[in-house]
């Protein structure tokens, strides 16, 4: 038997959490995992799926602020990500299928901490950092620190996120997300890569990071993605510097989907075109959300 | 999916009679039914590849609160069945020979009380060689799957040896002679991993008894088998035993032969009570005896520098499975596919059908067809390679043709092969200049039409209302169409006057269900024949009523008129009427199936009659794929699909099917492939069994080469269900070795095995 709440506030919702009840949001890992058997259905649920102060997208002074309960399908769709934050409404373009972005949100995908989440990925490069609240007060961490292993993170189990807040990225800054998929809708990225690139006043990269996505237990950025970019054109030798640096970071097994050499070779393919790609999106390329559609197959341009 | 404008039906469409109930959610299928103190059931699967059982004890099963009736092998007759060799019986006895054999059954109030009744039950294994390779398997010193394989009854026309539940041969002319004059030599050998029918519902079975009748509602494709089957097992007469299929979420032939009728009967007459059985997901993976088997298909062809093939060798072994379930004829049709559908002199082709401890293999759309068909078509590049032809002139040359001899020796009647190659090359382009990461492949099929025995019965009511009572079965195919439209055209009225009633064994006659392609070949026959007989009273009637003769009475328009006057007529509705009154309008029909054509000179080891066939169905199909090199990330774009299935009844629904055929096959060739360890099923799950979705969907251009074919279905239709699903993988090969240079040998072909290939 499983307890169900409808939480009608945030309070109600974060005492209900304190007492150990578990947060659901769209269900879309919770029950999948329960029908699968990967994990039985918490004894007590609290639905936070419906509460207004979790369903923002508020823009402030340092940036943008994304309620815990926002869907795929509306961030997809808010002009606001798709021009500031790109990388980001690429990977939830990419979730599953139409219904599962109408149900499945972004805090949800954070706390799951699947290593092969979508937007995790995305928010490492964009520096965002996980909003997190409990009876006892309110803590931001960064997303880079966020996740501890498959399936933990570094949240108490009384803290429920409440919001992503992404600062605003610097002028001539953008984005972008790919991932190898297998097929075009409900699919599980086998790898993906995000960049952000930071270009100067006459487009010189002065500034960059990349983060990867199911190479390894948790979303890694690869470091000294800055080093191997700045001040250098985009030309064959960097971007393959750039895919090495990648391939290098990633620690990946070997299971149905993948062997570990195709993993980290592709990694790398993936890391290039999202430098690419934001590279393109930096330098007024209109490059369409998600860069996986809009470049033609698979993740390939 | 687009539909080119071409292939847009220019005759008065047919809207899919049964679409509105299941758009809107009325429709009910077995797993919606309820009743009054209906049970849940659950079976316990052996969960290990092979193993004695050296216990089992369900005394804690029965004590569990809510359960109603405990079963395993002990409780039901020693029945072994199976077509072609009994090798099986409902209950694992004794030993289990693959991951999902039942070993036990349970009823109760709940799924949970049934799960925890399960989780009750003590069975203790003592592991057995697994035997997992079935090219290893045919050692004389490998473990058996079946030590006591000698004991069985069987079929006396398969031949059979230890592991090898089936051997086929077929031989015509002088394959050594044949060789050792043909200027190139080619041979290959090719890989094919099993895969799913993966319908979208997953089974369900509701038994009910009343007294010593049972009624029993399935999603079965087959409702006739699925009654022999209880009837079998349960040793009961056909007239106790009522089955009927709701509506049905799809089968693709995973849903052909009885699978879990009898288990459910069983249970509910335990039980005293209604009971039903919903699958898992997982459990419609691993259970039934019905999945496309894995392949290893080695060709070699002699053909001449100007390109004529002068011979061909070929052996194909075929992953059984642990039961031989309906696949005791794949070995010859895998034979047949291996010839394929060109003039070749001199052939020797043999095919073994061997044991594993994998899931029973059985028919999956097209069975055995997709995986030979790839290998034969990809190594037909490679021979047309070989003597530098192009692979469309290399097949113009060597298909089958009217009037031609094919492999086994039967000539064709007017067949529409080359003009299905042409067409095909024609739309798709063939030959065009394309972007380097782009190229079109091409394959051609054949498929055979099943002529066997179908029975329907069509009636008008008082108010001139028509009924078609059919045992057909609706899987999808367009049986609720084109049903309809034949006995409207006999009758003189619209498809919209009849409504289908069917799927229920103690009402409608005997029809082998949706399986062989064969409802519209068959069934449409019986229907049409059955039309006849009420179009006969009907014109007796109107020759009363207007005073002249019956062979003078047209049926047209919901009207009955005297040829030539149309203005002396009388309505259908009226004549309906003065019917209900004296003797009913009521028809009964089945006809005689067409006859199997003659052979010659072939010679066939463990003949399962395979080697001729009816109204044999042509393909073309022609793919355009792009590649990632990156990554080896192959997407379909384009097929032109071009098929002669003869006469098109319903151009729209005919048009669906080759569109849905064309994307099993996508799938079959890119990305469904069943993974083993352990002998166990490692991709049991849609996330990682994958198939293709709608947003993968290429455009399909389709066209039908219509020829009216002699001896074949009514108005010289062929079948059409599973032809679509014949061709796609090849074509799909044939494109990526254009682009890879190196070819992939491996299916499914995908992304990570297309990039080991370009290394
Ligand atoms: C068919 C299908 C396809 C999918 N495809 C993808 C894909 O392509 N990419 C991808 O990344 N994911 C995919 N997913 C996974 C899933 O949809 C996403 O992770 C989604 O974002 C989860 O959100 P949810 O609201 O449904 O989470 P839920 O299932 O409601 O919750 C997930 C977990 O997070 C916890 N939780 C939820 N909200 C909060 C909160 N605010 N604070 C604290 N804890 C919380 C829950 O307790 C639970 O442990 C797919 C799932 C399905 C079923």
């Amino acid at each position: 038997m499983t307890e169900f709440e409808i939480a009608s506030s945030l309070e109600e919702a974060l005492a209900l959490v304190a007492e150990g009840y578990r947060p659901i949001a769209g269900g879309t890992d919770l029950v999948v995992a329960a029908r699968t058997g990967r994990a039985p259905l918490p004894g007590r649920l609290v639905s936070i799926e419906r509460l207004d102060e979790l369903s923002g997208i508020e823009p402030t002074t340092e940036g943008l602020l994304i309620g815990a309960v926002v869907t795929h399908a509306r961030l997809m769709r808010t002009q606001s990500v798709i021009d500031d934050f790109t990388a980001l409404a690429d990977a939830s373009a990419l979730v599953g299928s139409p219904s599962t972005r109408n149900v499945g949100t972004i805090g949800g995908n954070v706390m799951n901490a699947s290593p092969a989440m979508d937007t995790g990925a995305p928010l490492v490069v964009l520096n965002a950092e996980i909003v997190l609240r409990s009876t006892r007060g309110e803590r931001r961490v960064a997303a880079a620190d966020f996740w501890a292993g498959p399936g933990r993170t570094v949240a108490e189990p009384d803290e429920l996120c409440v919001a992503l807040a992404i600062p605003n990225q610097p002028d001539g800054s953008a984005s972008a997300y790919v991932r190898l998929e297998y097929r075009r809708a409900m699919e599980i990225a086998v790898v993906g890569a995000a960049a952000r690139v930071d270009l100067d006043g006459r487009g010189r990269i002065i500034g960059a990071s990349v983060a990867l996505t199911a190479v390894a237990p948790t979303i890694v950025a690869v470091d000294g993605a800055t080093e191997v970019l700045a001040g250098r054109s985009l030309d064959p030798a960097t971007l393959t510097d750039i895919a090495d640096a990648a391939s290098r970071k990633a620690t990946p097994i070997s299971d149905l989907r993948a062997s570990d050499t195709y993993r980290r070779h592709c990694v790398g393919v993936m890391a290039r075109r999202a430098v690419e790609a934001a590279f393109g999106r930096a330098t007024g390329d209109p490059i369409a959300v998600p860069v996986n559609r809009s470049t033609g197959i698979g993740a390939a341009r | 999916m687009a539909i080119a404008a071409e292939s847009i039906d220019r005759r008065p469409r047919l809207v899919r009679a049964d679409g509105p109930e299941k758009v809107t959610g009325t429709a009910l299928y077995t797993a919606d039914l309820r009743m009054t103190g209906m049970l849940a059931a659950k079976f316990l699967f052996a969960e290990v590849a092979h193993a004695r059982i050296t216990r089992l004890d369900v005394s804690g099963a029965r004590l569990v609160p809510g359960v109603f009736a405990v079963l395993t092998a002990a409780d039901l007759p020693d029945v072994r069945y199976s077509a072609g060799v009994a090798d099986r019986t409902l209950f694992a006895r004794d030993v289990v020979r693959f991951e999902g054999e039942v070993v036990a059954a349970v009823a109760a109030v709940t799924d949970e009380a049934a799960r925890r009744a399960i989780d009750a039950i003590i069975v203790d294994y003592e592991p057995l060689a697994i035997v997992d390779d079935p090219e290893a398997a045919r050692a004389d010193d490998a473990p058996l799957v079946h030590p006591h394989w000698a004991d069985y009854e069987s079929d006396p026309s398969l031949v059979r040896h230890g592991n090898v539940a089936a051997f086929s041969s077929i031989a015509r002319g002088d394959v050594d002679a044949g060789m050792a004059q043909a200027d190139v030599v080619v041979a290959g050998r090719y890989v094919a991993d099993g895969s799913h029918a993966a319908p979208i519902e997953p089974r369900a079975v509701v038994a009910r008894w009343e007294g010593e009748k049972v009624t029993i509602w399935t999603s079965s494709q087959v409702p006739f088998a699925a009654r022999d089957g209880v009837c079998e097992t349960l040793r009961l007469p056909t007239n106790r035993v009522r089955v009927i299929v709701p509506h049905l979420g799809g089968g693709f032939g995973g849903k052909c032969g009885f699978h879990f009728e009898p288990h459910v009967a069983a249970l509910a007459r335990a039980a005293r009570r209604p009971v039903k059985l919903v699958f898992t997901r997982r459990e419609e993976f691993i259970a039934p005896d019905r999945r496309r088997e894995s392949m290893i298909i080695e060709i070699t062809t002699g053909v001449n520098n100007d390109g004529t093939i002068v011979a061909r060798r070929g052996h194909v072994i075929l992953d059984n499975g642990a039961y031989i379930a309906d696949a005791a004829f794949f070995p010859q049709l895998a034979a047949m596919h291996v010839a394929g559908p060109y003039v070749i002199p001199n052939i020797e082709i043999s095919a073994e059908l061997v044991y594993t401890n994998h899931q029973p293999s059985g028919s999956v759309r097209a069975p055995t067809a997709p995986q030979t068909t790839w290998a034969r078509e990809s190594h037909t590049d490679e021979v047309a390679a070989a003597v530098g032809l192009d692979p469309v002139e290399f097949r113009l040359l060597n298909a089958v043709d009217t009037a031609k001899i094919g492999p086994t020796g039967q000539t064709y009647d007017e067949i529409g092969l080359i003009e299905c190659i042409r067409r095909a090359a024609d739309s798709a382009g063939w030959g065009r200049p394309l972007p380097d990461d782009e190229a079109i492949g091409v394959a051609i099929g054949w498929w055979p039409s099943f002529p066997v025995a179908s029975g329907a019965y069509v009636k008008l009511d008082s108010d001139g209302a028509g009924q078609i009572i059919t045992g057909a079965q609706e899987c999808g195919t367009g049986a609720v169409m084109t049903l309809r439209r034949l006995a409207a055209d006999e009758l003189g009225m619209q498809p919209d006057d009849f409504q289908i009633v069917g799927q229920d064994t103690a009402v409608a006659p005997y029809d082998v269900g949706a399986t062989g392609s064969q409802t519209l070949f068959n069934n449409g026959r019986a229907v049409v024949a059955a039309a006849g007989q009420v179009a006969e009273q009907l014109r007796n009637l109107a020759a009363d009523r207007l005073e002249a003769s019956a062979a003078d009475i047209v049926l047209d328009s919901g009207v009955a008129h005297v040829a030539g006057t149309p203005d002396r007529n009388v309505s259908i509705i009226e004549l309906a009427a003065i019917a209900a009154r004296g003797e009913l309008l009521i028809g009964h029909g089945s006809g005689q199936p067409p006859a199997t054509p003659e052979i010659s000179g072939t010679t066939c080891v463990g003949d399962q009659g395979m080697a001729a066939w009816v109204a044999p169905q042509f393909s073309c199909h022609a793919v355009r794929v792009k590649l990632d090199r990156d990554t080896g990330v192959v997407r379909v774009l384009e097929v032109d699909a071009v098929h002669d299935s003869g006469t098109i009844i319903n151009h729209l629904g005919a048009v669906g099917q080759v569109e849905g055929g064309v994307m099993m096959g996508v799938g079959q060739a890119l990305s469904e492939g069943t993974v083993y360890g352990d002998g166990r099923q490692r991709n049991a799950a849609l996330l990682e069994y994958k198939l293709q979705t709608a947003a993968d969907s290429p455009t399909v251009r389709t066209q039908f080469v219509e020829i009216a074919t002699e001896g074949a279905g009514p108005r010289g239709a062929k079948g059409l269900a599973e032809a679509p699903n014949v061709a796609t993988a090849g074509a799909v090969a044939n494109a990526i070795a254009r682009l890879t240079g190196e070819r992939l040998r491996r299916l499914p072909m995908t992304p990570e095995r297309v990039w080991e290939v370009m290394g």
